[in-house]
């Protein structure tokens, strides 16, 4: 259920379940044959196999160029040695220095990146600064060099390597170290008194030690691939590596191809190994919610709003559930909802409610793959959801107008209001420019946008937030739809704003006759500006009715809490407030009975046993089998 | 208005705990302009009390917040704390001085090293002041996560990511009360979490307040939760202080222009007031070249000549009521 309101930015008080991704047959695969090299390389001198610089021509155990075979499972050399005991013996100079160049130069790497992230400013320009030469100089040609004048052992080939490789950890470390500091946790660090150097130990470095070892596998591959480079030029070390014997087989190629392939194999497998194994430590680091539980078997109850007969909007038994890795979510779950021309209906919920996923499951458009949906959505006589997608996307587009949450992730920051209005204008009918540039800037006009043949001009970021949210607003009606879909419009709005954009689009639904459904966590913004509400819980409607009349006399027990548990102006200061103790339902596998019955205070047997049935009362409706005050049945 | 003054500080009485005068912030914003985030606010508060700061986006207030915890560099005024000027001093000095302030922060989720155990945050504090180890921490921090409604043997041993948001902000607050402070400085506290957890956490602060003797600065633009929360309350508009009373005076009979937009735009309140849109217009100027004299004056319907030329000073204009306005 923690996907279900993504969008926004609330979190509700529920813990889902976590848990680690699966990792894969090839992940596996590839820790065992790195657990192998890791082996041959520490066991080489114990193992019983033959001497790798014994020469078969002389034993007679092994011939000359011996394809590989029962006797030699590697084959031989042009001397008779045995290539398997030469390969095993080879991966001990490829672990010890790849550990020992990732280790020291990721440890160096890591430190520097985490100084030049946290500190930032001369510190940072001058670390990046030495980082940036590093990278721009060749390093296999720096390698030259060193092994011209120093020869070419571990001793001079691991720290070598270990310095060149310390710009790499550091830009990495680096940038998550500056995700990370602006967060808050370092704040409240040294708030608490935490020194600078307490900061990066304790809190940066444990943090950005995962991304790091990620990398440093794949450092390790590339270390090993660096020795082989080194070894095919006569570079390479002076004892035998894979490097070495496949710079000893290449020329041989013809008569002998597994002398070089069979090292070559090895060396290949190994640096893939590293790879895969990098890759998904990577996706380990971010641990990814799983909400855990079964699945859930549909349910075809149908609740019992009266179907309007002049409803713009219908909604019949929609359920729109989609997969996660913990069991399929059911985020709206056999919902009903009637919206006439001209009404506003809030509909108000928790983080988890289902009600931003009610109002996408209307357009259809949804942040999630593989969602489904049944039931019936219907708009103006068309059923949105049998209909084809070209009769979708028209009804979208003149019917339908949809203003989001975010008004700059709405808006395409590299064109100007205009463009974008005129764009969306001439979609769906046929309006020369002039025209359309003329009615955008009418348009502005009625959503209350001062100069607005100067404002049209205007790229998104030249405006406050309250006038771009102005523009969604104008976006949304360019074509002038009979349903206006708002989800959190003024969520992230200041107060004086929000009433602002809350009286226009009040004023749009009276003056076009159009029908307006507001998707709001805040239950003041119901209460102030709309006509009739629909309270969420737990992916269903539970109570629903003409606004004032569910404010002043709440029927359901969940609708009674959360009114009582919300700030009021006409109380006292330092009112205790009556919270609701405990979290809402699972998605997933949701309780039987009715979904509120584990927070509510009267819940009994039957609560937790039975659906409620749906009862209706003139315009009003509920799910709850103790309305009211409770127990008086 | 938006104004500076100091009428509304209580010079006299022995109970002030913390006292800023004219703090003033600004950051730098290239080509040698500067964003003026708080203009020369002044705020006391008494023991025991919790002040509410209200105001919009960019008026300052989570601004003064971290500058009195001193995470912002303030460029000029006086924190006192207990008699300590905190304003100069850095590094260790600071730290010790500033021991008994906490803070609390909005999003709980993000204040919180996800890589480490409850137990080990909570415990963070009294490690950094060197009484960690032993029994008597691991007692205290079982005690803390019991006070803010954590109990339980596992708690201390799981990570903030297995806990939902209002879990995490039981953390944030546990981990400031390990260090027994004095001061608690809230910003927007509960403005990430749902109306019923919102009311949790609301209840668990007023319990710890008396259980703990705190004093609070509680900054949030959502007036119905300052209401609930603070005995005095402060109005900030674009780095200058608009009104500062008792919370219920505030409420009944805001006497600041902007005070009283403030209030008419809270939706489905009931207050005696007009439409917002009569009580304010325009936009919010830019704080790098803010209005002359008074800072709301280009937005004010009360506005005249006078608002341009002279900056409104804080004036008593009834008990406990303090207005920086010209008109009021």
């Amino acid at each position: 259920m923690a996907v279900v309101d993504a969008p926004t930015s609330r979190t509700g008080d529920r813990a889902p379940g976590f848990g680690r991704p699966s990792m894969g047959f090839i992940f596996w695969l590839s820790v065992t044959w790195i657990l192998l090299v890791v082996l041959a390389a520490a066991l080489a001198d114990v193992v019983p196999l033959r001497d790798p610089d014994a020469l078969g021509v002389r034993t007679g155990e092994i011939e000359r160029f011996e394809t590989p075979g029962k006797n030699a499972w590697f084959g031989g050399d042009g001397q008779g040695r045995d290539l398997f005991a030469q390969v095993i013996h080879g991966a001990r100079p490829a672990m010890v220095l790849s550990a020992a160049v990732t280790s020291i130069g990721g440890s160096l790497g890591v430190l520097v990146g985490v100084v030049a992230g946290y500190f930032r400013g001369r510190t940072d320009s001058v670390i990046m600064g030495v980082a940036e030469i590093m990278f721009a100089f060749p390093a296999i040609i720096l390698l030259f060099a060193v092994s011209a004048v120093w020869g070419m052992t571990m001793a001079i080939l691991i720290p070598a390597m270990a310095i060149l490789a310390v710009p790499g950890y550091a830009r990495i470390v680096r940038g998550v170290t500056i995700a990370l500091a602006e967060r808050d946790f370092v704040d409240a660090a040294r708030a608490m008194g935490a020194s600078r150097s307490r900061v990066v130990i304790k809190e940066l470095l444990p943090l950005v030690a995962l991304p790091a070892i990620a990398f440093g596998f794949l450092g390790f591959g590339l270390v090993i691939a660096t020795e082989g480079a080194l070894a095919f030029l006569g570079l390479g070390l002076e004892q035998r590596t894979w490097g070495s014997l496949i710079a000893g087989g290449q020329g041989l190629i013809r008569e002998a191809p597994h002398l070089a392939l069979i090292p070559a194999t090895a060396m290949f497998l190994t640096i893939m190994a590293f790879n895969y194994v990098g890759d998904g430590i990577r996706e380990l680091i971010d641990p990814r919610p799983i909400v855990v539980g079964r699945k859930r078997k549909a349910d075809g109850h149908d609740p019992a709003i009266s179907a309007a007969s002049d409803a713009l909007l219908s909604i019949r038994d929609l359920t729109t559930s989609f997969p996660t890795a913990g069991g399929t979510v059911t985020a709206v779950d056999g919902v009903s909802l009637d919206v006439r021309t001209g009404r506003s209906v809030g509909i108000v919920g928790e983080s988890g409610s289902g009600k931003t996923m009610l109002l996408r499951s209307i357009t259809g458009a949804f942040p999630v793959l593989g969602v489904q949906r049944t039931g019936r959505v219907v708009v103006d006589g068309t059923d949105l959801l049998t209909a084809s997608p070209a009769q979708r996307s028209t009804m979208l587009g003149t019917e339908i107008g949809i203003v989001s949450q975010n008004p700059l992730t709405a808006l395409n920051p590299v064109r100007t209001v205009g463009s974008q209005l005129i764009e969306v204008m001439r979609v769906h009918r046929e309006i020369s420019k002039a025209a359309a540039r003329a009615r955008a800037i009418e348009s502005l006009a009625q959503v209350g946008i001062p100069q607005p043949d100067q404002r049209v001009d205007m790229y998104p970021h030249q405006l406050s937030g309250g006038m771009r949210q102005r523009v969604t607003i104008a976006l949304a009606l360019a074509n002038e739809p009979r349903l206006l879909l708002a989800d959190e419009p003024t969520t992230a709005l200041d107060v004086t704003i929000q009433d602002q954009i809350l009286r226009l689009l009040s004023a749009l639904c009276e003056q076009r006759d159009m029908a307006l459904v507001l998707v709001t966590h805040d239950l003041q913004v119901v209460r102030g500006w709309t006509d009739d509400v629909a309270v969420m819980y737990g992916g269903q409607i539970v109570e629903a009715g003409p606004t004032a009349a569910v404010f002043d006399d709440p029927q359901h027990q969940y609708t009674q809490a959360l009114l009582a548990s919300t700030p009021r102006l006409d109380l006292r200061p330092h009112s205790r407030l009556a919270a609701i103790e405990g979290q809402p339902p699972s998605l997933v596998a949701p309780p039987p009975g009715c979904r509120f019955a584990a927070r509510c205070t009267i819940a009994d047997d039957r609560c937790r046993a039975e659906d409620p049935m749906p009862v209706q009362i003139r315009d009003r409706e509920f799910r709850c089998w103790y309305p009211g005050t409770g127990k008086v049945t | 208005m938006a104004g500076t003054g100091h009428a509304h500080l209580r010079l006299d009485d022995p109970n002030i705990l913390l006292r800023v005068r004219d703090l003033v912030v600004e950051f730098p914003a290239g080509k040698g302009q500067v964003v003026h985030a708080v203009s020369g606010v002044s705020i006391d508060l008494a023991r025991g009390e919790t002040l509410g700061v209200v105001g919009e986006s960019g008026c300052g207030k989570t601004t003064l917040g971290r500058a009195v915890m001193r995470l912002e560099d303030a460029q000029s005024g006086t924190i006192e704390f207990r008699d300590h000027d905190l304003f100069g001093l850095g590094g260790s000095e600071l730290a010790v001085k500033r021991r008994d302030m906490q803070m609390i922060f909005q999003d709980p989720v993000s204040s919180l090293n996800p890589r480490r155990r409850v137990r080990d945050l909570v415990r963070e504090g009294l490690e950094i002041w060197g009484n960690e180890s032993g029994p008597f921490s691991d007692a205290r921090v079982e005690a803390i996560l019991a006070a803010v409604g954590l109990a339980g043997e596992s708690v201390g041993e799981r990570r903030p990511h297995e806990f939902s948001g209002g879990q995490c902000q039981r953390i944030c607050i546990a981990r400031a009360l390990v260090m027994d402070p004095e001061v608690l400085i809230l910003d927007e506290p509960v403005s990430a979490l749902d109306v019923s957890v919102q009311a949790q956490i609301l209840n668990l602060l007023e319990d710890l307040k008396v259980e703990f003797g705190l004093t609070m600065v509680f900054v949030s633009h959502d007036l119905a939760v300052v209401r609930n929360v603070s005995d005095r309350v402060m109005v900030m508009y674009l780095g200058k202080v608009c009104e500062v009373a008792n919370t219920e005076r505030l409420f009944d009979a805001p006497a600041h222009p902007y005070s009283r937009a403030l209030l008419a735009s809270i939706p489905g309140h009931e207050l005696n007031l007009p439409d917002a849109s009569t009580l304010i217009s325009g936009e919010l100027p830019s704080p790098i070249e803010p209005p002359s004299g008074c800072r709301f004056r280009t937005r004010c319907p009360m506005a005249t000549e006078e608002c341009a030329e002279r900056e409104p000073e804080l004036r008593e204009v009834a008990v406990g009521q303090f207005v920086a306005c010209h008109h009021a």
